[in-house]
């Protein structure tokens, strides 16, 4: 079962008790594995680093990761007009295939 | 070529948190290359101008393809590219006017005194609305108890994640940064192949 399922099971059980609270526990847990996710030099040593500082660095990474794609279309765009297709193509294929 | 032996389309480009293992499985990376591959077939087949921004479209749509729709990011994309594709200019304006009275609708009636009577007569409905949408939209107020500053920020980041649930949000930006990530190795490795003539 996903960590969602879980959290939607718990909270569904919680409700019928009275209180609609997710644990901390559940929310630190995520908030761990969005902190696994970021390039090793936005992590400033893995351990007790306050998940305020884990959503801004996601933030930032995630806005440098628009900023590449923007960047990376560019390029394509350029390549795309300049290159000889068939000679690309044929390195696609290859590099599909092996 | 490949030495992790997984079906990568792409040269081995370094990826930065390699090591760590994933708990959940991404859509695999053959298919993100083949909706990619294929929108830039497209792409170069048809009009030359404005590529970046056509290219750049495709990656997301792509990649919103190959997730599928189990994320609520990936549908927000994927609905935001059929808006693109199925609107022509009239009906963007008419999308446009759409949005600015949904936005008012739900804004605190408070600032304007001649609100009470929204429900009578179209004309005075549709004044206050436009003089509403002039007005800037209220913060949205944190939703859970948890974290609510940056999380404003992320939500705008992550599409689709104005309506959510903090821990659903978390939930998807770690599926959305995971996938972003793989659309742009994909996307280096090609820029890779294609100057290397």
């Amino acid at each position: 079962m996903t960590l969602l399922n879980q959290i939607q099971t718990v909270r569904s059980r919680s409700r019928q008790s009275g209180s609609s609270r997710i644990t901390d526990e559940q929310i630190s847990d995520l908030v761990s594995k969005l902190q696994d996710l970021l390039p090793e030099a936005r992590l400033r040593g893995n351990d007790r680093v306050p998940s305020s500082r884990v959503l801004q660095e996601t933030c930032s990474y995630i806005r440098s990761l628009h900023r590449e794609v923007d960047d990376l279309s560019e390029r394509l765009s350029e390549l795309l007009a300049t290159s000889d297709m068939s000679t690309a193509q044929a390195a696609v294929i290859r590099s599909l295939l092996m | 070529m490949d030495a992790k032996g997984a079906p990568l389309p792409t040269p081995p480009s370094p990826n930065p948190s390699g090591s760590r293992a994933s708990a959940t499985v991404d859509a695999p990376k053959p298919m993100l290359a083949f909706h990619f591959l294929r929108a830039l077939s497209r792409v170069h087949a048809g009009p030359a101008r404005r590529r970046t921004r056509t290219i750049s479209r495709a990656a997301y749509s792509s990649m919103a393809r190959a997730a599928g729709p189990r994320r609520a990011w990936s549908r927000a994309l994927l609905r935001q590219a059929q808006a693109r594709r199925s609107t022509t200019l009239a009906s963007r304006r008419a999308a446009v006017l759409v949005r600015r009275r949904v936005v008012a609708g739900p804004a605190p009636p408070l600032a304007l005194p001649r609100l009470t009577g929204r429900s009578s007569g179209n004309t005075s409905g549709e004044t206050s609305a436009a003089r509403a949408a002039l007005l800037p939209p209220p913060p949205p107020a944190p939703r859970q108890g948890g974290e609510p500053a940056r999380s404003d920020a992320l939500r705008r980041l992550v599409p689709g994640g104005a309506g959510m649930e903090y821990c659903s949000l978390l939930e998807e930006t770690a599926d959305y940064v995971r996938c972003l990530r793989a659309q742009v190795q994909l996307m280096q490795g090609l820029a890779d192949l294609f100057s290397c003539q």
